[in-house]
């Protein structure tokens, strides 16, 4: 099972929209996909329909006493499942904290679904917590969306200060532009900076859409509901990329 | 595992004039049902010609829909989930042309070198009925199938029954519980067999109709010369049902398998003796050494072609470009091979020795033979046998010392599959428990050997490559060099392959094997008044 973390310590940056797509695409190829929604406001969740409800909560899950897979669900496509949000999650945390080897708990938990699927997607929430770290301990790659501004360069930047000072400078880091307007300048001119700082930065970039706005609306993943969208085409071209990259 | 137990997929048997739409109409008061259009599955199904995904438990078919292709590999306990891949084009003839994938992972260590053969054709008209939660998200799938069976190349369709499968979506048990009691009263039944053997069955055949494993069961008192004469009907059938395959080069392994029922077939001839007349020995034991002989070359190529990945990888990574004029050379060589080999499975003298062999074979015999043993109780003949060449391999093997030139390890070998192919043939005169080790112990032996052999004789054969590669024209030096790095490897590897032999051998002549043998086959033990099941 290989993990995919999809990642940035800004919010609203297209993050789920991505994990969504993303796995949609994977399930699509025959990958049982797993996604878990680890954000409390439950996004992911919600895109799939299903309840925000983990009986017992993030705090029996991460004690043991209740088991990862007990709570998956089957989304409405085939290959494609989900462990879905809590609103317990926001104080994971704390749970984390009070655990042995706070920063293995995730991998902990993880290891007995990995004979039951070949892809895990982690819809992280955003900042940098104990949760985030799990998921860069446990993850093979690191999907970072990207919206191409001044702000979002630094905040990239302080994301790799992080990973030299806390021994993950090996990480797959792969960071994309999301949410791209080309009409602006900035959008244009960060495009063409960050790459050339960055080299890991992935070519694929989604532009921003109202079809994947509407995502909330259908409640399905765009590339369900319209494969030939021009955003859903980016989508495709990023797993392609990522699959590359990661040796999925 | 706890992870699946819910994905168990429900199926029933539905009768030619059950309606679906009363079978709805009775769920739709207490349910959500949401109804999609009807769908059209054209499915070819795949497998190896010696069914080797079948026997691993799974289902493998393509699945053509609106121009879209996939393919599919259905676990038959249905307790795991199907694994899909989107197919770009054509089904491809073996797995590891498939782009890496789950599926390739799953299937390509089943099949290996097999090639992928349609089996048959199924068209499936699919109505889907979703029941929903109130987020309208789908939580069960009902899918009621009417289904037509075809042969793989065309041809008459039959109709399979009407099946009504619940597909339950994981993490929602009670909607599945829920319409299995409303559908409780209806009284459905479960189908008796899988789709593709259902389809096989409608078509006149059934699955795994092949093997090349031998599978006898005689009577002890069986005329030698007619259980004799079964065995070489069952090698014959093999031979003549592996000529199309072999002819139109599908994979590797039909000839393969044409090759081990001729080597049986001579095994049989010279080992199980004096059941024949010597004229009709002498004839067939020539005629199927031609066979033999003929197709030899074509299996040599073959071999290193699938030999050939591992020879890359035996080379350090900057030197593995050097084998490609190499791989080039045997392609166009299994080619030419080939085409002659064909010439030769066509040709008269091929022909006439099947049909008058077969001829002989399912004619009455005699009755009152020339052959000494012809109508000896089989069980005597067999047993006389396997001793002799048992204790002819024992001498020759315990002879042996780590001095002793190589040519007596493969003489070694040759007596060892003798040995073996007798007690293939005849084991089910004895009891399973006992001659099953003996057959386990006999065959680490025989694979010890043949790995110290085979490695020898790709090595040699590898420098006769080179000089045939040089003679034909230009060939790289660096190929040259790449070709004699491997030469030395493979020396080196059957050194490790005597040390091998010599550790097997101890494990087959331990007391414990000795001792089974005896009680099977010694004198002793066959002039015990009952020799049934020994």
């Amino acid at each position: 099972m290989k993990i995919l973390g999809i990642y940035n310590i800004k919010g609203g940056v297209g993050k789920t929209a991505a994990a969504v797509n993303l796995a949609y695409l994977a399930a699509c190829e025959g990958y049982r996909t797993l996604v878990w929604d680890l954000d409390p406001q439950a996004a992911a969740t919600y895109y799939f329909r299903i309840k925000p409800n983990v009986k017992g909560g993030s705090k029996k899950l991460i004690k043991g006493k209740t088991e990862a897979d007990e709570h998956i669900k089957g989304t409405d496509y085939e290959n494609l499942d989900l462990l879905p949000a809590d609103f317990s999650y926001r104080n994971m945390d704390l749970t984390l904290g009070d655990a042995k080897k706070p920063a293995q708990q995730l991998i902990k938990l993880l290891r007995p679904l990995s004979y039951a699927y070949d892809l895990l997607v982690l819809d992280c929430p955003p900042s940098i917590s104990l949760v985030s770290e799990n998921v860069f301990r446990a993850a093979d790659g690191l999907v970072v969306p990207t919206i191409p501004t001044t702000l979002s360069v630094r905040t990239y930047e302080q994301l790799k200060d992080f990973f030299q000072k806390h021994d993950l400078a090996g990480l797959n880091l792969m960071p994309f532009f999301s949410m791209v307007d080309r009409r602006k300048n900035m959008h244009q001119k960060v495009m063409q900076e960050l790459p050339e700082r960055f080299p890991e930065t992935l070519d694929a970039a989604i532009p921003y859409a109202s079809d994947v706005e509407r995502m909330g609306i259908y409640r399905t993943p765009l590339n369900a509901y319209d494969a030939h969208a021009p955003a859903a085409l980016a989508y495709e071209r990023l797993w392609a990329e990522i699959k590359a990259r990661t040796g999925i | 595992m706890p992870v699946n137990s819910q994905l168990q997929a429900q199926q029933h048997r539905l009768d030619p004039e059950a309606d679906p739409e009363k079978i709805v109409g009775a769920l739709s008061d207490r349910f959500n049902l949401a109804a999609e259009h009807e769908r059209i599955l054209d499915s070819v199904y795949f497998d190896s010609f010696d069914w080797r995904l079948y026997l691993a438990g799974g289902l493998l078919h393509e699945e053509r829909e609106a121009g879209a292709r996939r393919l599919v590999w259905t676990p038959m306990d249905e307790a795991a989930p199907p694994v899909t891949y989107p197919l770009p084009g054509e089904v491809p003839r073996f797995a590891w042309d498939l782009p890496p994938s789950p599926l390739r992972a799953r299937i390509a260590p089943l099949l290996e070198m097999r090639a992928l053969l349609p089996q048959a054709q199924v068209r499936v008209s699919r109505r889907t009925f979703r029941v929903l939660d109130d987020e309208e998200k789908t939580v069960l799938r009902l899918l009621f199938e009417s289904s037509e069976a075809r042969p793989p190349m065309g041809g008459e369709t039959q109709a399979l029954d009407n099946r009504l499968r619940l597909l339950p979506v994981r993490g929602y048990p009670e909607p599945l519980a829920q319409v299995q009691k409303a559908l409780a009263q209806l009284q459905l039944k479960a189908p008796e067999q899988n789709p593709l053997a259902e389809a096989l069955t409608a078509l006149g055949r059934k699955p795994v109709e092949y093997s090349s494993k031998l599978n006898f069961s005689f009577d002890p008192n069986t005329r030698a010369d007619q259980a004799a004469k079964a065995i070489h009907l069952h090698l014959l059938n093999t031979i003549e049902v592996n000529i199309a395959g072999t002819k139109a080069d599908l994979d590797s392994e039909f000839l393969h398998d044409l090759r081990v029922a001729v080597r049986r077939t001579r095994s049989a001839l010279t080992q199980v003796k004096g059941v024949f007349e010597d004229a009709v020995v002498q004839r067939y034991k020539e005629g199927f050494g031609w066979v033999g002989q003929v197709t030899g070359p074509t299996r040599d190529m073959h071999v290193y072609l699938l030999e050939f990945e591992d020879y890359r990888k035996a080379l350090p990574e900057r030197f593995r470009a050097d084998l490609d004029p190499l791989h080039r050379f045997l392609e166009e060589h299994q080619k030419s091979a080939h085409r002659q080999l064909v010439k030769d499975l066509n040709s008269p003298h091929f022909r006439t020795l099947l049909k008058t062999w077969r001829q002989f074979l399912e004619s009455p015999p005699p009755k009152r033979p020339q052959a000494p043993k012809a109508a000896l109780p089989i069980v005597e003949v067999a047993g006389q046998r396997i001793w002799r060449s048992y204790k002819k391999v024992m001498q020759d093997g315990s002879s042996l010392t780590p001095d002793s030139p190589a040519e007596r390890l493969h003489e070694l070998r040759k007596d060892c599959k003798k040995l073996r192919y007798l007690i293939e043939f005849f084991s089910s005169l004895y009891t399973e428990a006992k001659i099953k080790p003996l057959i386990k112990s006999l065959k680490r032996l025989l694979d010890a050997l043949g790995s110290f052999q085979d490695l020898e004789v790709q090595a040699d054969k590898l420098r006769d490559l080179a000089h045939q590669m040089a003679d034909e024209g230009k060939v790289p030096a660096d190929t040259l060099l790449a070709m004699g790095m491997l030469v030395d490897g493979l020396l080196r590897r059957q050194q490790a392959a005597r040390g091998e032999f010599d550790a097997r051998f101890a494990d087959f002549s331990e007391s414990k094997n000795r001792r089974l043998f005896k009680t099977l086959f010694s004198p002793a033990a066959r002039s015990d008044e009952n020799p049934g099941h020994l």
